[in-house]
């Protein structure tokens, strides 16, 4: 007998002035399995609470059916009631009449008909229901901040700030991204530098922060509150701890390589650091163009090294550590130009830069120390094309996004190449106009005043007459095709996620969009979040933003680890599914529908049949992962995988309850 | 038929060799038996054994769904395949149930054999194998029985001679009204008989159909996808098949049976060949790829590879959905 | 499935129809219309499942088979799925079931499948009271 108990509750008047609950409880009491059932004003108060548990100590119920408003509303109340009672809280069903009957129908006799048969199926479902219990996981009480630009130290910041070990692990030698990249920002044309490199100082200092330089994620095993990260320390052959970053070995490297971090616009030693302030401000070497590394000659670093530091037999190293939660803020990079447009010159001229090359150009710490010159000649450039959307808003040749920092910066260039340049002359060339941002339309304004020149259009070709570059466009705005006699032409290109973001994404269960973007979990409400618990996003991993976004969604995923990593233990729902492996047959039609990751198939070995040691796959559920949708328990043709609280069974004879 | 008894000779001389050698425990293949219009299937496990392995018109078994028996195995077996088998073969590896270093594939490019559902057959020749008996080549490509194939057919055609096709009878017990035509014809033929029906004829010519099943689940036993380890039909605790023996009843088996092996089958045509009562089931899974086909807009075939993604297993953003 | 001897319309009665709506979105959505004290037939019978992704076809040939006059099935739109891809698969499998069901003669007037969101209130009134219309227009057979 299962001994189900049925209460209904009248809700005041919002039920019993409509339904006859009189009637629902005494045809409830005719239900096979039912024991008791009563009524009551209201179930969800404090006495029509006790009343229940009243009843389960008098009547030894087993069970419960509840028929008031929606579980929605108080399912979660009965289920803490029923925690004071000796029954289990799952073994509870919730019947509707409030507002699927009562509020919807006004003819007593149907919506009194409706009612006993949504009680009759939460009777037949109840019957099946099996006890569960809410388990708990322990978190490991500390983050790992993939990447480290601006969202990643800002993160990592806040989060450390909080109180948490925070690692940031960076696959470049020093932390800063693009940032520290950057001359000045817009609107407000503070030094990049000035302020991102005190962060990056705070950063090294912070003693709840461990910086992982030139690191990589290799693998990722667990879930949300215990994700092991293997970790790829690559060899850096600088002994890091006695390392003081005195230069000598910087100086006296005979090899000269193309700056990326100045866009090739100056050279480097084969040991470096990314640049002057980098972080840690300690040189590394790069295997590919060390002569010792490569050709076992000159070794002049470790002559001139006075602590001994050079380690030419340093190697990768790998290895596990376990974070609660992961933020990741993998940034964005330029997309490459020279491959999509081949009217613009397809990088065979050295005057067409784009938009983080003028960066380099115009920053006092940079390869020309902040004059603007031609890097074909040297020479100060008189005339200046900008042309903005280069491979953004593209969908045939390029991206089919709106970059969205580039209006912006655009506008600055121009300012700066004003401001530095007199009587210079710059055309912008834009498609559109986009302003959005505290004092940008402003700063945009300010910009056309100055003598910024604006032609709408795209420009069409670029070519060499006369050692000056033409810009050949279309004025759309006069209907006539222009043509611009420019000495430099910056393009304002496209961001694209960064190189291998989806990959680390993946290891971590996060998903990335058609474009490569990591895709949050709900574009409105959940924005920094991602279907993979405990993975959260910052920055333009998630999408192009500029640097006031970016920092504001660091703090926000920040937040959302730090709310994650102040409990102790994580409880999860028990209503997720499982699966009997004498069952399943390994086919693995589930694990193709699991959104989560959450399904894998593994071998078992086992005596079975006449085989001592039989190989067969099964599918194995990890609890943590499974978020109880059930999407997979429909491809499984056996049955084998089912979803607890909601399992074929239950549904099954909520449906022939309907006609018994 | 001089091609056939050249093919049997290749298909004997290699079982012996492969059971001689070693490669394989025993071969699966087919023997003759007293009715020179049937044969059946032999597990030959010696050389002799594989001298009786026989390769005509007839041979109208499948033989996939016997690897299953051996899926546990950690011997090799080795399997005559043909267009169907190959097929058969690359879906078991898709779904994870048997190990292909455990299977040693004789190919073996079929001419059409001499039953009405090879005549529908657009894959004859094998997709998979170790190692293939004879070369495709001068094989008709599409169609029913070699000798019953017109040439120069193109696919309009093809599918007219399916149109017309009369709805096929419902079987008698033990009688077996459908091998009877093996003239050529369109890929979905069963289907394509009961689809101008009205809603009404079509209830009633399942109801027909349904009061004969006799639930014995010869067509899963026999259906190369049918691969669980345990059938849901089995499962009285699951509570998904009613057990009264009604056409309501045998009604969702049909369906669910159907929908179950929906976009992972072979169209092998076996479920129909084993059904007792000569039931024209093969219908029921012919209009769910041509439902597929229909949805997607490109060709579905099963089986073509081991890689493949099911339909059910997948989706596009942009998926049908006209009467959501 | 034997829809014409079993069905309440043939026994006189008023039809059932039997509505799987997923937690998040449809659900919610009939919850709302009852806020609203919006009214609809009182024919339906709403399943909770926690994702349309949840429904097994299977379900759907049960309640047929038990006598259901109608069924649908409803969940959050193409996008919004509250597990990401869940109604993406829902998709596929009701799109080939429909297709199945009309084949086996059951009328596709009978099975309906609807996106509704947890505001579409209004929608899911009209949904249901169109198909509780279609389906006493059917009767029985």
């Amino acid at each position: 007998m299962s001994r189900i108990g049925v209460f209904v509750c009248h809700c005041g008047t919002n039920l019993a002035s409509v339904v006859d609950v009189e009637k629902v409880a005494a045809a409830a009491r005719e239900l096979p399995g039912v024991s008791y059932a009563a009524e009551y004003k209201y179930m969800c108060s404090e006495p029509g609470q006790q009343m229940i548990l009243d009843a389960i100590a008098e009547h030894g119920l087993k069970r419960i059916v509840i028929a008031s408003c929606s579980p929605r509303m108080h399912e979660t109340t009965f289920r803490k009631m029923l925690k004071k009672s000796g029954v289990n809280e799952y073994l509870l069903e919730i019947a509707n009449i409030r507002e699927q009957v009562s509020w919807v129908h006004t003819d007593s006799g149907v919506a009194t008909e409706k009612a006993v048969d949504l009680v009759r199926m939460a009777v037949a479902k109840v019957a099946k229901d099996e006890p569960l219990k809410a388990s708990s996981i322990p978190i490991t009480k500390r983050a790992l901040v993939v990447g480290g630009g601006i969202a990643g130290i800002q993160a990592a910041l806040d989060i450390a700030d909080a109180g948490h070990e925070v690692w940031l692990l960076e696959r470049e030698p020093s932390i800063g991204g693009r940032m520290v990249m950057l001359d000045k920002t817009f609107p407000t044309l503070d030094c990049s530098a000035c302020i991102s490199t005190p962060k990056m100082v705070d950063m090294s200092a912070h003693p709840n922060i461990k910086l992982l330089t030139s690191c990589e994620v290799a693998a990722v095993r667990g879930y949300i509150g215990n994700f092991t990260v293997t970790i790829r320390q690559k060899a850096k052959y600088v002994n890091q701890d006695i390392c003081t970053g005195c230069g000598n070995c910087e100086e006296k490297c005979p090899v000269k390589v193309k700056s990326d971090f100045n866009k090739g616009l100056s050279d480097r030693p084969a040991i470096y650091r990314l640049f002057p302030q980098a972080v840690p401000a300690k040189p590394v070497i790069d295997r590919a163009h060390c002569l010792k590394l490569t050709k076992d000659r000159c070794g002049l670093c470790e002559k001139v090294c006075p602590l001994g530091c050079i380690d030419y037999a340093d190697e990768d190293r790998e290895y596990d550590e376990t974070f609660g939660a992961v933020v990741l803020a993998t940034g964005y990079g330029l997309c490459d130009w020279t491959a999509m447009y081949d009217e613009y010159g397809a990088g065979r001229f050295a005057d067409v830069i784009d938009g983080l090359a003028f960066e380099r150009l115009v920053n006092a710490s940079g390869p020309t120390e902040g004059h603007i010159v031609r890097p074909s000649d040297g020479a100060e450039p008189k005339t200046v094309v900008l042309v903005k959307c280069v491979g953004s808003r593209d969908p045939k040749k390029g991206k089919p996004w709106c970059s969205r920092a580039c209006c912006m910066y655009a506008a600055k260039h121009a300012h700066q190449i004003l401001e530095k340049i007199p009587g210079a002359r710059v055309f912008v060339f834009y498609i559109d106009v986009r302003t959005p941002g505290k004092n940008y339309e402003e700063f945009y304004d300010q910009t056309r005043k100055d003598g910024a020149v604006y032609v709408r259009g795209r420009v069409s070709r670029i070519y060499k007459e006369g050692g000056r570059l033409i810009c050949q466009g279309e004025d759309s705005l006069l209907g006539k095709q222009v043509r611009v006699a420019a000495d430099l032409v910056v393009l304002e290109t496209a961001m694209e996620p960064a190189a291998g973001a989806r990959e680390t994404a993946a290891l971590f269960g996060a998903s990335a969009d058609a474009n490569g973007w990591l895709q949050e979990a709900h574009p409105k409400l959940r924005p920094v979040e991602t279907q993979a618990g405990g993975v959260f996003l910052a920055g333009t991993c998630q999408g192009p933003k500029d640097i006031p976004d970016t920092v504001a969604q660091a703090s926000g995923a920040a937040a959302k680890a730090i709310g994650l990593l102040n409990k102790d233990e994580m409880e999860t729902s028990p209503m997720i599914v499982a699966v009997d492996e004498a069952k399943c047959s390994g086919c693995g039609a589930c694990v193709d529908i699991c959104p989560f990751g959450a399904l894998s198939l593994e071998i078992l070995t086992a005596r079975e049949g006449r085989w001592e040691r039989a190989e067969r796959f099964v599918c194995k559920v990890n609890a943590g992962l499974c978020q109880g949708c059930g999407a997979c328990t429909v491809a499984c043709r056996t049955g084998a995988i089912d979803l607890r609280g909601f399992r074929n069974v239950q549904i099954l004879e909520e449906i022939d309850a309907l006609w018994t | 038929m001089n091609n056939f008894s050249q093919q049997q000779q290749k298909i004997r001389s290699a079982a012996s060799r492969l059971l001689a050698d070693g490669t394989v425990r025993f071969v699966i293949g087919w023997a003759p038996t007293r009715f020179a219009e049937r044969t059946t299937v032999l597990f030959a496990h010696t050389e002799a054994e594989a001298q009786a392995l026989v390769w005509n018109a007839h041979c109208t078994a499948a033989l996939g769904k016997y690897l299953l028996d051996h899926r546990l195995a950690d011997y090799a077996v080795g399997i005559v395949a043909r267009g169907c088998e190959s097929r058969m073969i690359n879906r078991l590896l898709t779904d994870h149930q048997i190990w292909r270093e455990r299977v040693y594939i004789l190919g073996a490019p079929c001419p059409g054999m001499d039953a009405e559902r090879c005549a529908g057959c657009r894959e004859r020749a094998p997709v998979v194998w170790d190692e293939l008996l004879w070369d495709a080549d001068g094989m008709p490509e599409t169609g029913g029985r070699q000798d019953a194939a017109p040439t120069n057919l193109d696919e309009a055609t093809i599918a007219d001679v399916g149109a017309g096709l009369a709805l096929p009878a419902v079987g008698a017990a033990c009688s077996r009204p459908l091998d009877t035509d093996t003239s050529l014809r369109s890929r979905f033929f069963r289907a394509e008989a009961v689809e101008g029906l009205s809603a009404a004829e079509k209830f009633s010519y399942w109801d027909e159909v349904y009061a004969k099943c006799i639930r014995c689940y010869a067509c899963r036993q026999a259906c190369p996808v049918c691969s669980c380890r345990a059938c849901y039909v089995d499962m009285d605790r699951q509570g998904f098949q009613g057990k009264q023996h009604s056409a309501a009843d045998n009604r969702v088996f049909g369906v669910t049976r159907a929908f179950h092996v929906a976009d992972r089958c072979v169209e092998c045509g076996e479920c129909e060949r084993v059904c007792p009562m000569g039931l024209p089931i093969l219908g029921q899974t012919q209009k769910l790829i041509k439902e597929i086909e229909a949805l997607t807009g490109e060709a579905y075939v099963q089986g073509m590879d081991a890689e493949e993604e099911n339909f059910l297993g997948a989706f596009d953003l942009d998926d049908k959905d006209d009467f959501l | 499935m034997d829809v014409a001897n079993r069905t309440n319309t043939a026994a006189g009665g008023e039809p059932k129809i039997l509505a799987f709506c997923c937690n998040w979105c449809t659900y919610t959505g009939a919850d709302l219309a009852g806020l609203n004290r919006m009214k609809y037939p009182a024919n339906v019978r709403v399943v909770r499942v926690p994702c349309s992704g949840r429904v097994n076809p299977q379900f759907i040939l049960r309640a047929f088979a038990r006598g259901a006059d109608g069924v649908v099935v409803c969940g959050c739109h193409p996008g919004d799925c509250h597990y990401a891809t869940g109604n993406f698969f829902t998709r596929r499998r009701f799109m080939l079931m429909r297709g199945l069901l009309e084949f086996n003669g059951i009328d596709p007037r009978r099975f309906h499948a609807r996106w509704i969101s947890g505001s579409e209130a209004a929608k899911f009134r009209d949904f249901v009271s169109e198909v509780c219309a279609i389906v006493k227009g059917l009767g029985h057979e």
